[in-house]
């Protein structure tokens, strides 16, 4: 899947998540275009209007303003255009209600952030491992 | 994410067992359960042999059969306490012709691999890996 290039579509509030997801894309070398959208809301725009390139994997984080990523899945998956894609939740909620939401919505992987950048590496290297190993 | 249940649907015993073999020289911590077609899974997803806690995952070819296996995937989907089930299509088939439809019903995901011992494993062990960093809700 690698050599491809699918499109990366980054959901996250967080500025500093979004640098270490950039930083652990690099490290593992992670080639594939990454595009940022700080909430659900946004992220919608940017799909609907397709001011980006249609993403074949969507990284999500739960917990955001505006619309969170739950909201943001319902809506997705209601379009016909947006329905199929892959989307891992990338969150520090482990609460189990997120949980039974996000797979009830098919999520591909619900991940715990880990709290140190190292694991965090390791998680994105097996994450990596897991894209190129599918057929998206 | 800790103990679960994995659902393999295949018809081809070696191939079972070869699954089962690289389960275990990996020690994959997960139980595996087989089925050899869609309605002996389903009676153990819900019927007469059900699996409790109903399994995480589900690892199914779904080119074996003509539509069977996208039928079943599909009742899965519709049911209301299945539907949350990560499935992995996996193939050795060279037509990819229910991809597509395999995609639209959110598959984890789709792939082609090869049943032989030597090049099974590590295809095992990084879906073993994967399956390691991913959480599941502690219900049903």
């Amino acid at each position: 899947m690698n050599q491809k290039l699918v499109n990366i579509l980054l959901v996250e509030d967080d500025e500093v998540d979004v640098m270490n997801v950039k930083r652990a894309f690099s490290k593992n070398n992670i080639m594939n275009p990454l595009f940022v959208a700080g909430n659900g809301v946004e992220a919608l725009e940017m799909l609907e209007s397709q001011i980006i390139p249609l993403p074949k994997i969507i990284i999500l984080d739960i917990n955001m303003p505006k619309m969170n990523g739950i909201e943001f899945l319902k809506i997705m998956r209601e379009n016909e255009r947006l329905k199929n894609i892959s989307v891992f939740v990338m969150t520090t909620s482990n609460e189990d209600s997120d949980k039974i939401n996000a797979y009830n919505l098919n999520v591909a992987g619900y991940i715990l952030k880990p709290l140190s950048f190292e694991k965090f590496l390791t998680s994105v290297a097996t994450l990596k491992n897991f894209w190129q190993l599918c057929e998206l | 994410m800790g103990n679960a249940s994995i659902l393999l649907v295949d018809n081809r015993k070696a191939i079972v067992e070869c699954i089962r073999k690289s389960f275990s020289e990996i020690e994959v911590k997960h139980t595996l359960f087989s089925a050899a077609n869609e309605n002996e899974a389903w009676s153990m997803l819900d019927g007469s042999e059900k699996i409790t806690p109903i399994p995480k995952i589900i690892i199914i070819d779904i080119n074996r059969t003509k539509n069977k296996g996208i039928q079943f995937l599909t009742a899965i989907r519709n049911h209301t306490d299945l539907k949350s089930i990560l499935v992995f299509v996996i193939t050795d088939s060279k037509t990819d012709k229910n991809k597509v439809a395999a995609l639209n019903l959110n598959i984890a995901g789709y792939i082609h691999m090869s049943f032989e011992s030597q090049t099974l494993n590590p295809f095992v062990s990084v879906l073993n890996d994967y399956w390691n960093i991913i959480e599941f809700s502690s219900q049903k």
